[in-house]
């Protein structure tokens, strides 16, 4: 250590720590799982050598029995939930953004405290509430089997409906507050400026509003699109094997189906398709941001 | 005109949104009372399951567990993350854009992949070297990992928006490198501490996924006993458990309020005086 | 340089700089191979563009960078790696850089604090240093609460409380409206010249510069190019760059010359000028309509913009392929107009030359 410059010492002694803790208890073990994958599976559920692309084989859908389309059509459905949940989600955030934005300052702390507090619940409970919300016999369950959505006695849950209502109830602030802080800076001269050059209201909002909510909403949609597409809890809880999405199907591998290779071959699935999803986003926040670096 | 029906439109839109975030966890305090177990129908204000509740010693267990859990890593956290966050602020100029990176990796990997990861690790770990067996110390050594970016980019966020001459104003008039941590680094970054040790807390006590994969049958918390609780079909007092959490996630919300308001009070009062 | 007497300090030195040179990464040198010496008690600005070196020179002093070569004495002793906070230097900030979690009263006093002394001793000086600076009104204020030209004030005292053998001040005016900033000026002047205190003033403004200073040095990429007194870097610059940046305008290059005159593009211009290869016309110096006659070389030029400045009137001419800027005190002469030719005087008097 001697040898070093003082610099260095420093540097290392503050950052050691944490770089520590980040490489040898996450990046260590994704490793170890990313290898897994190219284990096969023994007899117990353990994986053992020799090194094999079967756990991949068998995620794509080729079992015993010949193809089946399952695992790839959860793959979709994962996908096809966290878009319809953000695309929900930005359809709600956007106007509350909004109208918290145009209050007095001393209340929007207050309102933007509102839209978190729940977030700050425990992911299960907040999917209890939905599960006491939508369980049979229920006002909504009620008003639901009237307007004819569902049978009577079944309630809405387990299903697709109740799976999306949780990923949006979840997902939610992490939507409103970038939009907010978009909301917030908004420069009103440019509103001005466009009502001044012969806009329409739709037209000042589409040249002189939009582009600048725009990195926040690009931020939004990477802070809820990703999670989205991991989640794990609203899935298992409100939606039964109904609305099953790839977190699911990874982790039954590791607690019930004891086929360690095969759930690390989705692990490592997920995380591609994460990193494009982020790459994807990133690339679109470049562009509609201008110069701005959105988020990552 | 169309102004103010807009107006209206949008606060009538608020307070539906209110209903849509509040109705899940009324629900949960309101049937907490029930006297019968079911969500559909009230029988009656009741504290049954709250009496059950505290004669458990599975839940009381569950309960300190998650508090030795949160206020543990969150300590830590704090102390390992706002280190990052000062080293990774201090060196800024030097070549380090792998450690944002690094930071980022926690925030972005889905947390059932953190969870299983962790587990198969710490499970390899401790056939090979009988240490780091599931238990309250690799949950903790699992809410450090993803607590720590949070409070780092927390703290590093409070130093960016720091005037970068307060750092060489402070050598200035004769602080020396211990006198500047005590007397400039602190009280200027505690704020950003105060704040970043109350996300960490929430962080872990809003994790579930990371939790149950590290847990071992010793250190259940309050979210996994009732997910097990659940999914065994057993429900009687999880409306009562989770109000319990509702209250202090309520109880944490108003405190950080209360710390906020705080420098919003004193920036608006300097407002006012230099205008 | 071009006077020996006004390029080195009148009393014993406060700062030596010794060959002193500083690199950043990219290589750039914003420092390059500088001497320079200050004098105890003087007032001496560093004046140049931004990205001239001025500041790093002053962090140098400060000890907030290190050189790479070179030496730098302060009162008598040798800088080589002594951190600022063991240098009997203080610096008064462009930002000014007031701790946010301290009142007015606990910034000013951090310095000793840092240094260990007594809480009592503290107050007492504090107090003292507030009431000459102005500020005792102030001083259990928020930092957020007070203005701009308050927090200058606190920041100048936080620095003076010290008595620190060289007060820095980097900038300490840039952030000021014009009004405020000229009251500044005086203030922190007749302040210097009260103490008796070494100030190195670092600034681009050269208005500024020639108002406060004692002695300045023009700095440009890196380079001192002159030092010495405002009047005699005003009136003598050592080079175009310096006369440029004082704020000459009229330049007329000298094509040959000889016993009797110069060739300009103005045509012949009788007298003695200077040896440099450029004529300095300034603009109060040029004689219009009769004055004209009354010098020596005299020619006619085209009125191309008339400006009205209240006490003088600014013209701006069109004569043998240059353009010359002139300027004449109201008394009441017929005003020209736009186009008309008129006739214009030059004195060999008062009339420098530089080279480049």
């Amino acid at each position: 250590m001697s040898g070093l410059r003082r610099d260095t010492r420093y540097l290392l002694a503050t950052t050691a720590p944490g770089v520590f803790f980040i490489v040898v208890f996450l990046v260590l073990p994704s490793a170890y799982l990313v290898a897994m994958a190219f284990l096969s599976n023994g007899p117990y559920g353990l994986p053992t050598a020799p090194l094999t692309l079967d756990a991949f084989r068998e995620l794509a859908g080729f079992g015993f029995l010949g193809w089946s389309p399952g695992n790839l059509y959860t793959l979709i459905r994962s996908v096809w939930q966290s878009l319809l949940a953000t695309a929900i989600v930005i359809v709600i955030a956007y106007p509350a953004a909004y109208y918290i934005s145009r209050q007095p300052v001393r209340w929007r702390a207050v309102m933007l405290l509102a839209v978190v507090v729940p977030s700050w619940t425990n992911q299960v409970i907040r999917s209890v509430g939905w599960m006491n919300i939508f369980a049979p016999d229920t006002v909504v369950s009620d008003l639901a089997v009237r307007v004819g959505l569902t049978e009577p006695q079944m309630g809405l849950f387990p299903s697709q409906f109740a799976v999306i209502v949780g990923l949006v109830y979840n997902f939610l602030p992490f939507m409103v507050l970038p939009l907010y802080a978009a909301f917030e800076r908004l420069d009103t001269e440019q509103v001005e400026a466009a009502r001044d050059l012969f806009a329409s209201p739709v037209a000042v909002f589409r040249h002189a509003v939009f582009p600048q909510t725009l990195p926040g909403l690009m931020a939004g949609t990477v802070l809820v699109a990703i999670p989205a597409f991991g989640m794990y809890v609203v899935t298992e809880l409100l939606g039964g094997g109904k609305a099953t999405m790839i977190g699911n199907l990874v982790a039954r591998q590791f607690v019930q189906a004891s086929n360690w290779p095969l759930g690390a071959a989705g692990a490592i699935i997920m995380i591609v398709v994460t990193l494009i999803g982020l790459k994807v986003l990133r690339d679109l926040g470049r562009r509609v941001g201008g110069d701005r670096e959105v988020l990552l | 005109m169309t102004g103010r029906s807009l107006a209206l439109a949008l606060r009538g839109f608020w307070y539906l949104l209110l209903v849509f975030l509040y109705a899940p966890l009324a629900v949960v305090v309101f049937y907490s009372f029930n006297a019968i177990n079911s969500s559909a129908r009230f029988a009656g204000f009741s504290l049954t399951w709250y009496e059950q509740l505290f004669s458990n010693d599975a839940i009381i267990g569950a309960l300190l567990n998650t508090v030795a859990l949160a206020l543990t890593s969150s300590l830590i956290a704090i102390v390992i993350g706002g280190m990052l966050g000062y080293g990774f602020y201090r060196y800024r100029l030097r070549r380090l854009s792998w450690l944002i990176w690094l930071i980022y990796l926690p925030m972005v990997m889905p947390d059932i992949i953190f969870g299983i990861a962790e587990m198969i690790f710490f499970i390899a770990i401790d056939e090979r070297l009988g240490i780091l067996g599931p238990g309250l110390g690799t949950m903790i050594i699992a809410h450090v990992t993803f607590q720590v970016p949070f409070v780092a980019l927390l703290v590093n966020a409070r130093l960016l928006a720091l005037d970068p001459q307060l750092f060489e104003a402070s050598q200035d008039l004769y602080a020396s490198p211990w006198q500047r941590a005590r007397f400039f680094l602190l009280p200027v970054l505690s704020p950003a501490i105060v704040s970043s040790f109350l996300l960490a807390l929430t962080l872990s006590i809003d994790d579930f996924v990371i939790s149950f994969f590290t847990a071992g049958p010793e250190s259940t918390t309050l979210p996994i006993y009732i997910w097990s609780a659940i999914k065994k079909g057993v429900t009687p007092e999880v409306n009562a458990i989770a109000t319990l959490m509702i209250g202090s996630v309520f109880f944490m919300a108003l405190i950080s309020l209360v710390v906020q308001r705080r420098p919003s009070a004193s920036s608006t009062t300097n407002r006012s005086a230099s205008s | 340089m071009a006077d020996p007497a006004v390029g080195s300090p009148r009393t014993e030195s406060a700062i030596r700089v010794d060959a002193t040179s500083k690199s950043f990464e990219r290589g750039v040198r914003a420092v390059d191979a500088v001497n320079l010496e200050v004098g105890a008690g003087e007032f001496f600005t560093l004046l140049g563009p931004s990205g001239c070196g001025k500041t790093t020179l002053l962090r140098l002093l400060a000890g907030l960078e290190q050189p790479d070569s070179g030496r730098i004495t302060i009162g008598g002793q040798v800088m080589d790696g002594v951190p600022p906070h063991r240098r009997s230097v203080n610096t008064v900030f462009q930002s000014y850089a007031l701790f946010p979690h301290r009142n007015v009263r606990r910034n000013i006093g951090f310095g000793l604090e840092m240094r260990g002394i007594d809480a009592g001793e503290i107050d007492e000086r504090t107090q003292r240093m507030a009431e000459l600076i102005g500020i005792d009104g102030l001083l259990d204020r928020e930092v957020a609460q007070l203005s701009g030209g308050q927090r200058q004030r606190v920041a100048l005292a936080r620095a003076l409380i010290n008595e620190p053998d060289v007060l820095l001040l980097d900038e300490p005016l840039s952030a000021l409206d014009a009004d405020l900033r000229g009251r500044l000026q005086l203030e922190l002047k007749r302040l210097q010249r009260r103490l008796g205190m070494t100030f190195v003033f670092v600034t681009h403004d050269q208005e500024e510069a020639m108002v406060m200073s004692d002695r300045m040095a023009v700095l440009d990429a890196g380079r001192i190019v002159q030092v010495g007194t405002p009047d005699a870097i005003y009136e003598a610059p050592a080079a175009l760059f310096v006369a440029r940046f004082m704020g000459h305008q009229n330049f007329v290059p000298i094509h040959a010359r000889d016993a009797t005159g110069v060739e300009t593009p103005l045509g012949r211009l009788e007298g003695a000028f200077g040896a440099g290869d450029h004529l300095l016309l300034r603009p109060e110096t040029i004689r219009l309509d009769d004055e004209a006659q009354t010098v020596p070389n005299c020619f006619e030029a085209t009125v191309e913009e008339r400006l009205y400045r209240g006490e003088t009137t600014e013209y701006r001419l069109a004569c043998g392929g240059l353009r010359l800027l002139a300027s004449r005190a109201n008394r009441g002469q017929p005003e020209h107009r736009v186009g008309e030719t008129i006739r214009v005087g030059v004195s060999p008097h008062g009339t420098a030359t530089v080279s480049d």
